[in-house]
């Protein structure tokens, strides 16, 4: 490697590191969340099957889950201004991934509420407890052990997934990237770089995973499945 | 204490329970028996509600319901005075033994926590299982896990607890223990009423025995008389075939 490539790749470092800690972090946090409540939300109306919710609910998920996210981006960001509604990218990024992976999340917690036992349930009933306390103190928390390794999954695409914000303007890292390979031309060394730098994201959240498996793990007593 | 009338459930419609009337008395031990698939699991579930009956009538406590149409508060103020141990045990997996106690006394009655812990620890120092407080259901037996179920409908301090072939999940060596600790409930007044094919327990424990068949209470009679002086052919077979799987 010449002393030019690796002057660049030292120089341009601090600025990719950082766009992508101001900014495909922030990104991928805030729309995660958000995906989570949707998720949550959605899996609830189709559990308790919610009349007309229900339905909606269902659209919803079809419609996200069947069309490209990159569309969705340009439809949100250079579409809807044509009905007046002009947000600015950072927010419409979010709210484009909050809802995408909402959809997909939304299946991932409903399967996993599906897979606790009806008897826990019923079992709660029998104690005198609600359905709203059987679903916040039983079942949801067996849920979340069983939803969570597909969530991490989930997140793990969404880190890679905010790039595509950089074709709405978003200076997340992949468009630092882009502006700095446009002004040397070292394309591989550059996007090698930045593909590093998703891979170390990508391996600290599967720390975290395996971190949160064992406690999730311990709060549950071991096992998911029951002898 | 509670009389049921004329209670009726269909699946699909297939009906199961065609009508079945029964009454206990507090103190009475009612063991239910019969083949299965006569109904017995589910005349259980619905005198818990776990099924909406399509008929019947419910006098409990000197209060009289139509079981079709109880209102869901109405239900869960009657689930307040009553007990149900299932056949999977179903404790709370995320739960400790003593959690699994506590939940009902904490989260539905509002009982302050210490106060619910330490009913919850007689409890289960009555089915031998202090020691076993902060275990989880998954490192518990199937019998002590059942016994911690028994433990969780007795803290609530009900008026009668129902069990529904609560040893037929159990391997054999673990049936003693469960079947001792529901004899102790016998014998402190407990009122039960006990889906069971442990013919040897029902002799000795219940007070009361009713025979279902195909949806119907064929019998209802006394233990002593059942087993004694019972001349009804369909019982005697029933009662000759069970014999002979114990012997």
């Amino acid at each position: 490697m010449s002393e030019r490539v690796i002057n660049i790749l030292v120089s341009s470092f601090p600025r990719i590191l950082g766009q992508g800690l101001l900014v495909t972090i922030p990104l991928t946090v805030i729309s995660f969340s958000l995906a989570l409540i949707i998720a949550v939300a959605c899996a609830m109306v189709q559990i308790a099957n919610v009349r007309g919710l229900r339905q909606v609910v269902r659209f919803y998920i079809w419609v996200v889950r069947g069309t490209p996210l990159l569309v969705q981006l340009y439809l949100v960001y250079f579409g809807l201004p044509d009905l007046g509604l002009v947000l600015p990218a950072f927010p419409c990024a979010v709210a484009v991934f909050a809802l995408n992976e909402g959809a997909y999340c939304a299946e991932t917690v409903r399967a996993a509420i599906e897979a606790v036992p009806k008897g826990q349930m019923e079992a709660g009933y029998c104690v005198g407890m609600s359905y709203g306390q059987i679903m916040r103190r039983i079942v949801l928390p067996q849920a979340f052990r069983t939803a969570f390794p597909p969530l991490s999954n989930s997140l793990i695409s969404m880190v890679k997934d905010t790039s595509l914000a950089a074709n709405i303007t978003v200076t997340e890292m992949f468009m630092a990237t882009q502006r700095a390979a446009g002004r040397t031309y070292e394309h591989m060394a550059l996007y090698i770089e930045v593909a590093l730098i998703y891979l170390l994201f990508c391996t600290v959240i599967t720390w975290l995973q395996r971190w949160g498996e064992k406690r999730l793990n311990a709060m549950n007593g071991g096992d998911v499945i029951r002898a | 204490m509670l009389e049921i009338h004329g209670l009726r459930k269909s699946f699909d419609g297939n009906e199961i329970l065609k009508g079945v009337d029964l009454a206990v008395d507090k103190g009475d031990v009612l063991a239910v028996l019969g083949p299965s698939g006569g109904g017995k699991t589910t005349l259980l579930r619905c005198m818990n509600y776990l099924e909406r009956p399509d008929a019947g009538q419910m006098t409990f406590l000197g209060k009289t319901v139509d079981m079709a149409t109880m209102s869901r508060r109405d239900i869960a103020a009657y689930r307040r005075h009553t007990g149900f141990v299932f056949q999977s045990y179903n404790l709370f997996s995320n739960k400790t033994a003593l959690q699994n106690v506590t939940e009902g006394l904490i989260v539905a009655r509002k009982m302050p926590k210490h106060e619910a812990e330490e009913r919850a620890m007689a409890a289960l120092e009555r089915v031998g299982l202090a020691d076993k407080r902060d275990a989880y259901p998954a490192h518990l037996s199937g019998g002590q896990q059942q016994r911690v179920a028994i433990a969780r409908a007795v803290a609530g301090q009900p008026d009668i607890i129902y069990f529904d072939e609560p040893t037929s999940a159990l391997d054999p060596e673990l049936i003693g223990g469960v079947l001792d600790a529901i004899q102790q409930l016998a014998e402190d007044g407990m009122t039960m009423i006990v889906v069971t094919h442990e013919i040897h327990f029902a002799r000795h424990v219940s007070t009361k025995v009713l025979f279902m068949e195909e949806g119907k209470a064929l019998v209802t009679a006394p233990t002593a008389a059942f087993f004694e002086e019972q001349k009804l052919e369909r019982v005697q077979t029933f009662l000759r075939s069970l014999d002979r799987k114990d012997e």
